[in-house]
Formats: C-alpha cells, structure tokens, sequence
C-alpha cells in the first residue's frame, strides 16, 4: 500500500483537526524514529501520516518553577537546555543514554513516552522527576501525572483525538541518580533503566521516587520500594529492602537483549547502587 | 496519492525534487539525485550509513520525510568534499586504514567532521561515543577511532566545515521555501 498523504499541520490547533477528521487510521508521528523504520519495513502501512514538525510544539520554557518542553522538541535540543541545569538533574544522563547522537537529533520527548520497552529511557527519568503531560484534544487541554498517562505496554490514556502537546517537569533541587544498564556503553537497549529522586532531612529519606524502565510493559514507579525508604536513613539494610522491593515489582520479559530472569537480578544490582550513590 | 515538488539546499546549490508523500531524504539523495554517498543500510537507523548533516547536524536520512527538509541545508560527504582534493578527516581514513569494505566510511566521515567542528580535540571515548550509532562491520573501530584522533590534531581540521550554531532552530522551523513547495 501507498502512502497517500503526508500531513504537515502548522498549528496544534490544525493537528486537532486533521486527527478528528482521519481518525485512528492517521499515523501521528513526530520525529519519526519509531514509526520510519515500521514504515520503512512496510510492517506499518498507513495511507495518511500526520507529521508533527511544523506544527509549533518545540518551545523549551523555564516558567513558574517548572520546565516546560514542547511535545516536539528534539532529544538533542532538551539534552542541549538540560546539560548545565542543576534543577533539573537526571534529564541529560538520560537522554545522552537514549539513541545515537543522528537519532537523538530527530527523537522527541514526547515520542520517548510512546517508545516500547525498553526504550523509553528518558520516560523512566522524567517518571522520577515527577513530571505531568498535557493533553490537547478538541475539548481543550488537561494535564495528567505521567505515572497514570502508561496504561499498558503502548497503551496510554490518550484519548484517541488527543495528541500530546507538552511535558512539564518541576524544577527542584531534589538529590537525584539516574543509571541505565546496557550490553555496550553507549547507544545500547537498556537491560535495566533506573532513575531515583528522594529528600533527606535530618538523615532521613523522604518522597523517594524510584522508577524503572525495560522490566515491565512501560515504565513504572516501584511504589513498594518507595515505601522502604521512607523515614529512613539510607544505611545498608534499609537499602537492600527497597532494591529487593523493587526487583518484586518488575515484570521483565526475555528478548534479545536479556532474559527476564538477569534482568529482574539486575534490578535489585542496579537500585542498590543507585541508592549507594545517594546515601 | 499526489505528488509534491520540495525545495531545499544541496550543498551550495537549490535542488526541486518530485516526491510521492513519505519519501526520504535518503531515497532522495540516493536516487534521484545520485549522491550515492549516501548508503541504504538498515532504513531503522540504526546502522548510520545513510548519515548526513540538515542544518549542521547529523542526521539519519532514512527516519527523515524530505517533505519536512523543505528549506533546510543539507550536506553529504561529498557536497563537503573540497573541489580539489581531500579534507584531513577523509585524508587521516586512508592514512590510518579507517575503513576495508567503505560502506560505513560517508557516515563516519560526516560524523566524525560533524564531531571535530563542535570539539576540536576530543578524547577517544567521546569520539566513540559520538559514532556509536555508525556501524563498521570491517575494521573493527580501531582504525577509524584513530583517524578521527589525528584529523583532530591535523592542521586546517577545525576550520574544514562550518560549526552548527548549537541550539539552532532545527527543522522545526519552516523556512521560506517550504510554504512554497507545498502550493
């Protein structure tokens, strides 16, 4: 089948619209590093795609103590702002852990949230930052914690003529560690993404958010883990706990890149020595 | 299915190519404008073959719509390839034998340029970093990890391609020619 059209709204607004009139038969795509190949293996076939370029979603804004980053702005670009913001930690490890250095140059931030595991890194560190995503339909806007945007594995609570408009991450000073295990250094799938924030007041842990990435149908918070960490000091025991907790959590699946089996062990390994690095 | 003429900046000169909807650049550069640097690899990009610069930055024209490179500069390892010989990038891979078979060797060029333009003197590890979305099934790296350390330390390198602005605009930002190309 032929692609019959390749739409190039240059608004949201116009976006909306176009959605609403194809449907679920327009394949929205941003920047294309996930939907191309599909295409390009004719494993997708649409006859309409709706490219998100021009359409006016790539600002990068510091505003009322939050970060707010257009749905379209390239992975290249966020890395670019993230790289020397201190209030803004985890970003930059992660996206520099995402893709190659060309990919990162069309991958989006909001095209990372609907990457399947176990890519999705930068979803796992922007889980752990505790950040919101706007939802633009017809009806208007609404924001939605990022946590209850995955539903299942590429299942979001994206209505069908919604489109993702932009990422809001809070700027906080919170202590943070972001770690991705791959098989190489760079430019690798993840056996394992783990992206911590917490607080410590008198040597005490507190709102720990732990959050992982490639053991489970998207990236999720080990809430179970969170819990052992709470009130507590960072100490050996309490850390072993939560990195056993988190492990628990993890619904890893074999693929090419690990067994299920090492990556639940490499959970337990790589939360710990997250944690290690915080205490 | 209705074609669509685009307008955009080969190198130094303005090319109109006539393209079905969701053709790209690659596909473009390779066939119809026989820049045959250009290599079809994997079309997932993954394999960085196909890499070329849009607006300075690298790349993967397989991922890219050429709809969307519509008033943008693009360059390839040949539209950077000086009138009269070779720059010190192309020069230091055949010095150091940093390729055998040469399918990866117009991504890893246009990579490696790309590098060296934005950091003059990159350690080896950064350079490894930076083309690890090029794949070389021949050399196994070495020989082309040491290529790049001695363009970088070749007379004449940093000057050889014109640095990106960092943060430029990107292809987010239409350019005059696209409205046009698209009436």
């Amino acid at each position: 089948m032929t692609v019959l059209e390749y739409l190039q709204p240059e608004s949201l607004d116009e976006a909306i619209a176009l959605l609403g009139r194809h449907g679920a038969d327009l394949l929205v795509m941003a920047g294309g590093t996930v939907a191309m190949p599909l295409v390009n293996e004719g494993i997708s076939l649409p006859e309409r795609v709706m490219g998100l370029r021009r359409a006016g979603l790539d600002h990068i804004a510091r505003r009322d103590g939050e970060l707010r980053i257009g749905a379209t702005a390239t992975l290249g670009r966020v890395l670019e702002a993230a790289i020397d913001a201190s209030d803004v930690p985890l970003l930059a490890d992660a996206i520099r852990s995402t893709g190659s250095w060309a990919v990162r140059n069309l991958g989006t931030i909001g095209g990372n949230l609907f990457t399947p595991p176990p890519g999705g890194d930068v979803a796992v560190a922007l889980l752990a930052l505790g950040a919101r995503v706007r939802l633009a339909g017809p009806g208007g806007e609404r924001d939605i914690a990022l946590e209850d945007f995955f539903t299942g594995y590429l299942a979001t609570a994206l209505a069908p003529d919604e489109l993702v408009a932009e990422v809001i991450v809070p700027l906080n000073a919170r202590r943070a560690a972001f770690r991705k295990l791959g098989r190489k250094a760079a430019n690798t799938p993840a056996v394992v993404t783990v992206a911590i924030t917490l607080r410590q007041d008198d040597g005490r842990t507190h709102d720990a958010r732990i959050a992982l990435g490639a053991v489970g149908p998207h990236p999720f918070r080990a809430t179970a883990a969170e819990a052992a960490l709470e009130g507590r000091a960072l100490d050996g025991a309490t850390i072993e706990a939560a990195a056993r907790a988190a492990a628990e959590a993890s619904r890893p699946v074999d693929d090419p890149i690990a067994s299920a089996w090492y990556r639940r062990r490499m959970v337990e390994v790589i939360v710990r020595r997250v944690l290690e690095s915080l205490a | 299915m209705t074609k669509r003429v685009v307008s955009f900046r080969l190198g130094d000169h303005e090319v109109d190519v006539l393209v079905s909807p969701l053709t790209t650049l690659q596909t473009v550069l390779r066939y119809q404008l026989g820049e045959t640097s250009v290599k079809e690899g994997c079309r997932q990009g993954g394999c960085g073959s196909c890499t070329v610069l849009v607006d300075g930055e690298p790349t993967p024209s397989c991922l890219l719509p050429v709809e969307d490179v519509a008033g943008h500069r693009v360059e390839t390892v040949a539209t950077m390839t000086p009138g009269d010989g070779l720059d010190p990038v192309q020069q230091a891979f055949i010095d150091h034998l940093g390729f055998q078979c040469g399918y990866c060797t117009p991504g890893m060029v246009v990579i490696a340029r790309a590098l060296l333009a934005r950091e003059p003197a990159p350690t080896r590890e950064r350079i490894a970093e930076a083309i690890s979305g090029n794949v070389c099934r021949c050399t196994g790296y070495e020989p082309i990890l040491d290529a790049i350390e001695a363009a970088a330390a070749s007379p004449g390198t940093a000057g050889a391609s014109a640095p990106a602005v960092r943060g430029s605009a990107g292809l987010a930002h239409e350019a005059a020619g696209a409205a046009e190309a698209t009436r």
